[in-house]
C-alpha cells in the first residue's frame, strides 16, 4: 500500500511537470542561478586568493558538489516535509490524521510540483567537479558516492524534520527554516578547518553538516587537517551519521505529534 | 502637506506590523552574528595564506563585508512584494480605485518596514563588534556613504518594483524574482567587493546598475572611492535611479491599462 | 440480538491548556518561561451513541465543542478523559485502523490536489486507502453518475467552481466505502442548486449503502432536510438529543398567526396574543398553542376586525435553537432522561 501510494505520488509529480512546462523551466533556471552564483562567488574569491587552508578552487568545487548532491536528493525526496508548518497553521494537517497511513509518510507525499531538476543539475556538476578536481576515481569512489549523497540527504532531512516538528509548538517557524537553510549552505561551502574549534565541533557532532561534504571530500582528496584530530576514515561515516540523525529527528517528530494530538494547536 | 498624510500612515502601519513579530528579531540578529563570524573566518583564512589584493587590507575587507551585511538588513525589505500577492488574489483592481498612488503606497509600506529593520542594526552591530572590528570612515566619507546609500535604496526599490510588476503578465513570478535577487546579490557587491572580479569582468560588473546598490556606498565607506572620484560615482547612481524610475513608470502605465482592460 | 452502536462515547471530556500570556514587550519573553496555565473546557461529559445507518445532525454555536468532538472521534485529538469506540475501535489509539472505516469532508478545507485533474486526486486516494481496483472503479462510476462529474473529471481542481469542487470532495471521502462519514459544514458557501445536489447525494449514500453519517453544520436547513435525529451541544455539553419533531413539539410552543386586514385599523389588540410585527395591513400575532387553539384565536380576531387572509407560521428549527442558545435549555419542560434515551447517568 505504501509502495503503491508512493508510485502514484511520483506519477503525479511527473504529470504536473509536463503540464507546467514553463514553471518547470523557470524553476530549473532558478536552480541554475542559485548554485551558479554561489559557485561564481567561490571562483572570484579563489581567483584572488588561490588557497584556502590548502584547498584550491578545484578542490572546493568538489566540496560544493558533494554538498549539492546530498542537498538535491533531500530537496527532491524529502522537501515536502518543510511545508508541515503551513499545514499545521492552516489546519490542513488534520487531514493526514484521518487517513490510514503514517503521517510522516503522507507529509512526504503531497504532490506539489516537486521535480528532479536540481538532482539532475547536481549530478552533472558533480561529474564535472570530479573530473576537474583530479580526485582519484576508482570502484570504491563510485560505489561510495551514492551513499554519501543519501547520507547527506538524510542529515539535511533530519534538520528539516526537526524544524518542521517545532511547528507543533510554535506557529511562526518559516523564518527559522530559511535562516537555517541559508546558513547551512554558507557554512558548508568552506573547509571547516577555517572555523574556530567550537564551530568545528558543532558542525561535526551537533549539526553534522560537515559529514555532508567536508569529511568525505577530505578523505578522497587526502586532506588531513580537520583540526579535531579525527582519523581521515570518518569520511566514510556519512551514511551512518545520516541514519542516526534521522532516527533522532523521527523520535522528536513522534513527541511533537503526540503533543499535537493532545492540544490540537 | 496633507497629501503626504496617508503615506505616513502606511509607513507607520508597516512599522508596527513588523514590530509584532518579536521572535523574528532573535532569528534575524542570531543569523546576522553567525554570518559575521563566517565572513571573519573566511577572510582571515584567505589573507593568512595569500597576498592581499591591491587597496583592500584585511581590516578593510572585514569592514566592507560587515557593513554590507548591515545594509542588507535594510535593503532586503521589499514593500512591492504586495503587488504579486494583490495580483494573484485579484484585489489589485480594488486598490486602483482608491484615491492614492499605489507605487507610493508600496514605497511607504516598504519604508515603514525599513525603519523597523533599521532599528535591528543597533543590536546587530553591537553583537558584531564582539567578533570583528569595523573601521570608521572620515566625516566626508560618511556623508558620501549616506548619500550613496540613499540613492542605492531608490535603485533597489525600483528593481524590486519591476520584478514584482512582472506579476501583471505572468503569475509565476517568484522564481524570476529570486533569480534576479541571487544575481543582484553577487553583482551588486553584497557578497564580495566588485574589485575582486578579474580584469574585464570587473569592468563589466562595475558598469551594471546593480553596483549602485551596494558597491558604490561601500567603496566610499572603505575609501576605495574618495575625493573627487566620489562625484562621478554618485552621478552614475542618479542616472540609474532616473532610468529605473522612468522604466517603472512606463511599466506601471501598461500594467494599469492591463488591469482596466481585463477588469482585474 | 443486541446491536452494538457504531459510535459510542462515554463521559468524553476535553480540556485545552495553554500558557497564560503576559502582555507587554517583556511579556513575550516572560511567557516563554512561564508555568502559569489557563484551562478551557471544550467538551464536558459527552455521552452519546449512534446506531449504524443513522444520519445525525450535530449542531451547536461556534465554539460549542462540535469540532473538538469530531476530532476525538476521528482520532485527531486525544481526549482528556472518558472513552469512545467507533466501529469497535478506540480512534486515538488505533488511529490508522479507524481511518479505514471513516470518511471526512471538511467543507472549508478540500482534500483534493489543487494542480491536478480531479481524477488524479481520486487515483492517489485509492492508493492511500489501498482500495481494490474493481470496487474503486464501481464506486467512481456510481458517484460520477449521481454527482454529475463527467464534464469536469479531467479538469484541474483549481479551475473548478466551489460546487464542483465540493462534489469532488464528497466523492473523494466516500470512494473507499467508509462505514461512517463525518461532514463538517459541507454546504458552506454553496448556491441552492449545489446544496440540493449534495443533500441528495448524502441522503442516497445513507439510504442505499447504510453509511452512518454525522453532519455538523450551521445551516439548519441541511439538518431539517436530511436527518431525523439531532444532537444539540452548547458550551461543551450535550443539550438535546432526539428527533427534530419532538424538539419542535416541546420547544415550539408558540405559533404566529399572520392576518391581512381589510381596513386600516389604527391599533390592533387581541386577547391572549401578542402583536409581534406590523407591516401596513399585515399583522403578526404570537400565541401559545397550549393556551388555546388557532381556530379560537381566528374567531377572536374576526369578531373585532375585517380580515381578508390568515395563515399560521410554524416555528422553524432555527428560531427554536436560537432560543435554546439564548435562554438555555429548560429541563423542567421535559424530564431530561426522557429525551436522552441513550444517556447512562
Amino acid at each position: 500500500m505504501y509502495l503503491a501510494a508512493y508510485a502514484q505520488y511520483w506519477r503525479i509529480n511527473f504529470l504536473t511537470m509536463v503540464e507546467y512546462r514553463t514553471n518547470f523551466l523557470l524553476w530549473f533556471g532558478f536552480t541554475i542561478i542559485y548554485h551558479g552564483t554561489a559557485i561564481a562567488a567561490l571562483w572570484v574569491t579563489l581567483h584572488q586568493f588561490p588557497s584556502m587552508n590548502g584547498w584550491d578552487f578545484r578542490q572546493m568545487s568538489l566540496l560544493y558538489a558533494l554538498w549539492m548532491l546530498g542537498h538535491a536528493v533531500h530537496n527532491t525526496v524529502f522537501f515536502t516535509v518543510a511545508d508541515v508548518p503551513t499545514y499545521v497553521r492552516e489546519g490542513r494537517f488534520d487531514r493526514f490524521l484521518v487517513r490510514p497511513l503514517d503521517t510522516l509518510f503522507q507529509a512526504l507525499t503531497v504532490p506539489q510540483q516537486v521535480w528532479p531538476d536540481e538532482l539532475m543539475l547536481a549530478v552533472i556538476f558533480f561529474v564535472a567537479a570530479t573530473w576537474f578536481s583530479g580526485v582519484h576515481v576508482d570502484a570504491a569512489y563510485l560505489a561510495y558516492i551514492p551513499l554519501v549523497a543519501l547520507g547527506g540527504a538524510l542529515i539535511d532531512f533530519g534538520i528539516t524534520l526537526v524544524i518542521a516538528t517545532c511547528s507543533f509548538w510554535f506557529i511562526r517557524i518559516d523564518t527559522l527554516r530559511w535562516v537555517v537553510m541559508s546558513l547551512e549552505q554558507d557554512f558548508t561551502r568552506y573547509p571547516i578547518s577555517i572555523y574556530t574549534r567550537g564551530v568545528r565541533f558543532v558542525l561535526t557532532f551537533i549539526l553534522p553538516f560537515a559529514f555532508m561534504n567536508y569529511f568525505p571530500a577530505a578523505y578522497f582528496l587526502h586532506k588531513s587537517e580537520s583540526g579535531l584530530s579525527l582519523s581521515p576514515w570518518v569520511g566514510l561515516l556519512t551514511p551512518v551519521i545520516g541514519v542516526m540523525w534521522v532516527l533522532v529527528a523521527y523520535a522528536f517528530w513522534r513527541i511533537g505529534l503526540n503533543h499535537y494530538q493532545g492540544t490540537g494547536s | 502637506m496633507n497629501a503626504a498624510a496617508p503615506y505616513l500612515e502606511f509607513a507607520r502601519k508597516a512599522f508596527s506590523r513588523e514590530a509584532t513579530y518579536r521572535v523574528e528579531v532573535f532569528t534575524s540578529v542570531g543569523s546576522f552574528v553567525l554570518r559575521v563570524y563566517l565572513l571573519r573566518s573566511v577572510w582571515t583564512a584567505l589573507y593568512a595564506q595569500n597576498a592581499a589584493p591591491a587597496g583592500i587590507p584585511l581590516h578593510a575587507m572585514i569592514t566592507y563585508t560587515t557593513v554590507a551585511l548591515l545594509m542588507s538588513l535594510v535593503l532586503e525589505v521589499d514593500g512591492t512584494r504586495m503587488i504579486r500577492e494583490k495580483v494573484r488574489e485579484g484585489t489589485i483592481a480594488v486598490d486602483l480605485m482608491k484615491p492614492i498612488s499605489l507605487p507610493l503606497y508600496f514605497f511607504s509600506d516598504g519604508f515603514g518596514q525599513t525603519l523597523w529593520n533599521a532599528l535591528l542594526i543597533l543590536p546587530s552591530l553591537a553583537c558584531a563588534l564582539v567578533l570583528v572590528r569595523i573601521d570608521l570612515p572620515s566625516l566626508p566619507a560618511l556623508i558620501g556613504f549616506a548619500l550613496a546609500f540613499a540613492l542605492g535604496y531608490g535603485v533597489n526599490f525600483f528593481l524590486n518594483f519591476l520584478m514584482n510588476a512582472v506579476a501583471f503578465w505572468t503569475l509565476e513570478t517568484f522564481a524570476i524574482q529570486l533569480m534576479v535577487r541571487w544575481v543582484s546579490d553577487l553583482l551588486s557587491g553584497q557578497i564580495l567587493p566588485l574589485s575582486l572580479f578579474p580584469g574585464a569582468l570587473g569592468k563589466v560588473v562595475g558598469a551594471l546598475p546593480f553596483a549602485s546598490i551596494y558597491s558604490t556606498p561601500l567603496q566610499i565607506y572603505i575609501g576605495q572611492l574618495s575625493g573627487y572620484a566620489v562625484f562621478p560615482a554618485l552621478l552614475t547612481q542618479v542616472a540609474w535611479l532616473i532610468a529605473f524610475a522612468a522604466i517603472s513608470a512606463a511599466v506601471w502605465q501598461q500594467a494599469q491599462r492591463r488591469v482596466i482592460v481585463q477588469g482585474g | 440480538m443486541v446491536v452494538m452502536p457504531i459510535i459510542q462515547t462515554r463521559q468524553l471530556r476535553k480540556v485545552f491548556r495553554s500558557v497564560r500570556r503576559i502582555p507587554g514587550a517583556l511579556g513575550a519573553v516572560r511567557t516563554l518561561f512561564s508555568r502559569d496555565y489557563v484551562d478551557r473546557v471544550a467538551v464536558e461529559g459527552m455521552t452519546l451513541s449512534i446506531e449504524e445507518g443513522e444520519l445525525v445532525g450535530y449542531i451547536g454555536p461556534n465554539g460549542a465543542g462540535k469540532s473538538t468532538t469530531i476530532k476525538m472521534l476521528t482520532g485527531i485529538l486525544v481526549p482528556t478523559s472518558g472513552d469512545a469506540t467507533v466501529a469497535g475501535l478506540v480512534p486515538w489509539q488505533q488511529r490508522q485502523r479507524n481511518a479505514r472505516n471513516i470518511g471526512v469532508v471538511f467543507g472549508q478545507r478540500s482534500q483534493l490536489y489543487w494542480d491536478l485533474p480531479l481524477i488524479e486526486s481520486f487515483e492517489l486516494l485509492r492508493a492511500i486507502y489501498g482500495a481494490s481496483a474493481d470496487r474503486y472503479r464501481q464506486n467512481l462510476d456510481h458517484f460520477t453518475e449521481i454527482l454529475e462529474m463527467h464534464e469536469f473529471l479531467n479538469t484541474p481542481v483549481r479551475q473548478l467552481s466551489l460546487g464542483q469542487r465540493m462534489r469532488g470532495d464528497f466523492a473523494a471521502a466516500m470512494l473507499h466505502d467508509p462505514r461512517i462519514v463525518y461532514l463538517d459544514e459541507p454546504t458552506i458557501g454553496l448556491d441552492v442548486v449545489a446544496k440540493e445536489a449534495i443533500r441528495n447525494f448524502v441522503s442516497e449514500v445513507n439510504r442505499e449503502r447504510g453509511t452512518t453519517i454525522v453532519l455538523t453544520t450551521h445551516d439548519l436547513s441541511d439538518v431539517e432536510r436530511l436527518s431525523r435525529r439531532i444532537v444539540l451541544i452548547d458550551h461543551g455539553s450535550l443539550v438535546y438529543d432526539g428527533t427534530i419533531e419532538r424538539l419542535k413539539d416541546q420547544y415550539g410552543t408558540h405559533r404566529t398567526l399572520v392576518v391581512r386586514l381589510a381596513e386600516a385599523y389604527p391599533e390592533v389588540k387581541v386577547d391572549g396574543a401578542e402583536v409581534v410585527g406590523r407591516d401596513g395591513d399585515v399583522v403578526r400575532l404570537r400565541f401559545d398553542r397550549g393556551a388555546f387553539g388557532a381556530d379560537q384565536l381566528i374567531r377572536r380576531v374576526t369578531e373585532s376586525y375585517c380580515v381578508t387572509d390568515v395563515s399560521i407560521e410554524e416555528p422553524d428549527l432555527e428560531s427554536i435553537i436560537r432560543r435554546i442558545y439564548i435562554e438555555g435549555y429548560e429541563p423542567t419542560l421535559t424530564p431530561r432522561a426522557e429525551i436522552l434515551p441513550h444517556a447512562v447517568s
